[in-house]
């Protein structure tokens, strides 16, 4: 004979053993004690929070013959049949096997007999969300007014998908999510009374990993009781579970912050090769980033004494000044796609490699924003890609000059204005990105009238920002980027501007990803006005991509070849004529 | 004895040190990357289950345990139908079925193979019989990830997670067990990411190397090439999906690779055979451009499988493909 799963052996007897929903027990004990217990209820909530649990002792309480108090006595003999899943007169439905409406009607021609020993016919349809339409409406009249001896129990972990009139004919308890504490204290109950040893690290790790679900918890400790040894561990516990030691994690910290790609590569493969499992390590790797936030926001540290060893807290809060808040949001935002990643190939372990690089590269891109640094030509000779060369290249974490405010979002900052020099025929101020944004769909308006072409191609492209006197937008691939940067379209569109902004601009298109936002000027201009120059020289050199079109006239000056005549643009200068 | 399962040592213990000491899980879910070997140890552990023979089990020599490796066991079902979606008819037989107790042996087990199949009302309808199936009913399901499957599938059963095992045991198993030759044993093995059942299946199927060759082959190649020669093997790739889906498979291991040899990394690379390949690559791309393609060739298989048009994403992944001379644009 098959023993039990615990969690079926330890389901609740009596009110006061469901865990963790004193809103809903205490309230139907209310019901029962002064006799107002109603026709139909409907339980929702989280798996394993004891909806089944509640409406089987519901059944009982309300059955019981017993001639104690509290119901339900958990001694007479309708509550022991209850227990044992034999009395006639509850009937439980599964809905989800059983879900048509013939099932329905099937019910409602047994609903109108009387119960057989018990007071009250009880029927718990569960799973109950996965009632056809007809079938939930069939049973719409009879979920209202049902016979006086019957009552309905509905339990489901997806109420959204119940229609509306079944809600309102139901009182609706929603089941919450077991606070930690109260598992681990439930779990140490279990234990002791079934005689286990279990450390009680490996207890509350175990309830860690339950998410709120008493039934996970109790099921992973049923599993590991089949170890057969003699204590239970917080080692045995985590190799079941593949998790992954504190110091892997805390070492792709580091990696993360020191913007070491190696390291953090060889830490994941290290990990996973000890046996962790990848999408386990992901998101123990996200909870940290999430307490470091904590730390970052403000006094996070008593959040994080509950459920946080000390040893990791002091580390943690050595990592978190290291840490720019922008680049903890942006961390923790992709991890956190990683391990929702669905589909894993045959490489478990890419989509948490593919996050990190992804991570710590951006954050060396914005860090230096200064794109390749002068010596960078005799570094590594990139070939010519299909993308032009990113002004990000250096794996290496060149912790530039430029200062931290520049690492602030493209689009939540208007963008700098470089100081314009007095002779500037245009005041820069005219030009901003709001301005810009605000006259887009005038300035695509008119350029429909004028050239469909251009149009269609503008829309394709995403305005990004504004930079002195340059747009600047994005263009998801280099082919449409090429178009746009055809002379002919190019300065279609800027004529385009200059009519309905009045202001003088210069289109400029990047690819999609590429625009980084330069710093701010600081408090000390002339160093910045130099980095500047430095910055607009490596623009205009990545402007001339290799597979910009090339002039047909080899003497003409072409305004987009020329790094001078870039640079005078970029400082506000304007063509007059090309020759 | 030899052990009916290469590695998974703690996986295997567990279940069946369950069945010794009377814990018999009426509900186990085993996950793992494809052909690592779920449902062969499933397999087994239906056999163990049911063993008559002299312990250890399961022996493999009783009458029973005969019957369920040649699949004709009346207690044992497994229900593998790759490909094909498992439907709310078949829970519904199959809970009929289990209500039945078993005709000759202590249990009746299922085995529900790639349990992702399920639609929505199959998985949902299974949930009641998984909590608490009749007396005497073993259920063991086998999926990719717990995550693709219902939370409250996952919660009703013990979940054991497999791992790719170890380069040097996949080896070593393909040497003495099925008499590779080493060298072939050794490429084998990294290619198969720790999965024996696809080792098993390469060194079973010679052209299965052949076409991996070719694919990274034209990969290198297409780098050289300008966008009409691109298009032009996309659309002959776009024919035969199969094919084209392992091509890609292929191309994202290799370009992990490159990821991996450009960022510096310690980390073994797959593709040992054509380490100098790797390294030329490595050095010819920047950094970016790895990640790109990496998380390029990742999306693209995703979108795959929901239905985009295949022709349109291979032509998309090629054209973003580096280029090694700069003529993309002829």
């Amino acid at each position: 004979m098959a023993t039990q799963a615990l969690y079926r052996k330890w389901r609740s007897r009596t009110f006061d053993e469901v865990i963790g929903q004193e809103h809903v027990t205490r309230t139907l004990q209310n019901a029962l004690a002064t006799d107002r217990v109603v026709h139909a209820y409907l339980f929702t909530g989280p798996r394993g929070t004891g909806k089944t649990t509640t409406a089987r002792l519901l059944a009982k309480a309300v059955n019981c013959v017993g001639d104690t108090d509290v119901k339900p006595c958990g001694e007479c003999s309708i509550c022991r049949a209850v227990d044992e899943g034999r009395l006639m007169d509850m009937i439980e439905i599964d809905a989800a096997s059983n879900r048509g409406i013939d099932e329905i009607r099937d019910l409602r021609e047994k609903v109108g007999f009387r119960p057989g020993e018990a007071r009250i016919k009880f029927y718990i349809i569960d799973e109950v969300h996965m009632l056809t339409d007809p079938a939930f409406n069939a049973l719409l009249k009879t979920l209202e007014e049902p016979p006086p001896h019957v009552i309905f129990v509905l339990a489901t972990t997806e109420p959204h998908k119940i229609p509306a009139t079944i809600i309102s004919r139901c009182q609706r308890f929603d089941f919450r999510r077991i606070p930690l504490s109260e598992i681990t204290r439930w779990l140490t109950h279990i234990a002791d009374a079934e005689g286990l040893a279990v450390e009680p690290e490996a207890l509350e790790y175990i309830a860690r990993q339950s998410s709120g679900s008493m039934r996970d918890a109790i099921s992973l400790l049923d599993q590991l009781t089949a170890y057969g040894s003699d204590t239970i561990t917080l080692a045995q516990v985590q190799a079941v579970l593949g998790a992954v030691t504190p110091q892997s994690v805390m070492e792709l910290a580091d990696s993360l912050i020191d913007g070491d790609l190696a390291r953090g590569l060889d830490v994941i493969n290290q990990a996973i090769g000890d046996g962790a499992e990848p999408r386990q390590f992901t998101r123990e790797f996200v909870e940290y980033l999430r307490g470091l936030l904590l730390l970052k926001m403000g006094d996070g540290a008593g959040l994080l004494r509950a459920s946080v060893p000390d040893e990791t807290l002091a580390r943690m809060k050595e990592q978190v000044p290291r840490l720019s808040p922008r680049t903890l949001l942006r961390a923790t935002r992709l991890f956190n796609e990683a391990a929702l990643e669905m589909k894993v190939g045959f490489l478990p372990q890419l989509p948490l490699e593919l996050a990190f690089v992804e991570a710590v590269m951006d954050e060396t891109a914005a860090e230096s924003p200064v794109a390749t640094t002068p010596s960078a030509p005799a570094q590594k000779q990139p070939v010519t890609p299909v993308i032009p060369p990113t002004p990000s290249a250096p794996p290496s974490p060149t912790k530039g000059p430029s200062p931290t405010k520049g690492l602030a979002p493209a689009a939540e900052v208007s963008p700098p204005q470089p100081p314009a020099p007095p002779a500037s025929p245009t005041p820069a101020g005219d030009l901003t990105f709001d301005v810009v944004e605000s006259h887009w769909q005038d300035i695509l308006t008119r350029l429909r009238q004028t050239n469909k072409m251009v149009e269609a191609l503008m829309r394709s492209v995403r305005l990004v920002a504004v930079d002195g006197n340059s747009i600047i937008v994005e263009a998801p691939s280099d082919l449409l980027k090429g178009r746009i940067e055809q002379p002919g379209s190019k300065s279609h569109v800027e004529q385009c501007i200059d009519q309905v902004i009045g202001v003088p601009a210069r289109l400029r298109c990047v690819m999609k990803g590429e625009y980084r936002p330069r710093p701010q000027p600081a408090a000390t201009p002339a160093v910045e006005v130099a980095q500047d120059d430095q910055t607009r020289k490596e623009d205009a050199e990545s402007d001339s991509a290799p597979d910009g079109p090339k002039e047909n006239n080899p003497g003409a000056l072409d305004p987009d070849e020329d790094p001078m005549l870039q640079e005078a643009l970029n400082l506000g200068a304007k063509v007059k004529n090309v020759e | 004895m030899e052990r009916p399962i290469i590695g998974h040592e703690w996986a295997v213990d567990l279940l069946l040190k369950g069945l010794t000491i009377g814990r018999v899980s009426h509900a186990t879910l085993i996950v793992g990357p494809p052909n690592i070997g779920k449902a062969t140890i499933a397999r087994v552990f239906a056999q163990a289950l049911n063993c008559t023979g002299e312990a250890p089990v399961p022996c493999g020599e009783c009458v029973s345990c005969r019957k369920v490796i040649s699949g004709n066991h009346p207690d044992v079902r497994v229900l593998d139908a790759p490909g094909q979606s498992l439907k709310i008819d078949e829970v519904r037989g199959l809970q009929r079925e289990l209500s039945l107790s078993p005709h000759e042996s202590r249990w009746r087990v299922v085995v529900l193979c790639e349990f992702e199949r399920a639609t929505a009302e199959a998985a949902n309808a299974l949930l009641k019989t998984l909590e608490e199936p009749p007396a005497q009913v073993v259920l063991i399901l086998t999926a990719t990830e717990a995550d693709v499957l219902l939370p409250t599938i996952v919660s009703r059963c013990q979940v054991l997670s497999l791992r790719p095992l170890p380069v040097t045991l996949v080896k070593e198993a393909l040497v003495s067990r099925w008499g590779a030759d080493p060298v072939q044993a050794e490429l084998l093995a990294r290619l198969s990411g720790g999965r024996l059942g696809w080792a098993v299946r390469a060194l079973e199927d010679e052209e299965l190397l052949a076409r991996r060759d070719e694919h990274l082959g034209d990969l290198a190649s297409l780098m050289s090439k300008g966008r009409v020669d691109r298009l032009a093997y996309a659309a002959g790739l776009s024919r035969d999906p199969e094919s084209a889906k392992g091509a890609l498979a292929l191309w994202l291991g290799w370009w992990r690779d490159v990821l991996l040899l450009a960022s510096g990394s310690r980390v073994p690379v797959t593709n040992v055979d054509q380490g100098a390949m790797l390294h030329q690559q490595a050095e010819q791309v920047t950094l970016r451009q790895a990640q790109r393609m990496v998380a390029q060739l990742q999306s693209t298989i995703r979108n795959l499988d929901q239905n985009v048009n295949l022709r349109l994403a291979l032509e998309v992944l090629l054209l973003s493909l580096p280029s090694v001379d700069g003529n993309i644009g002829r």
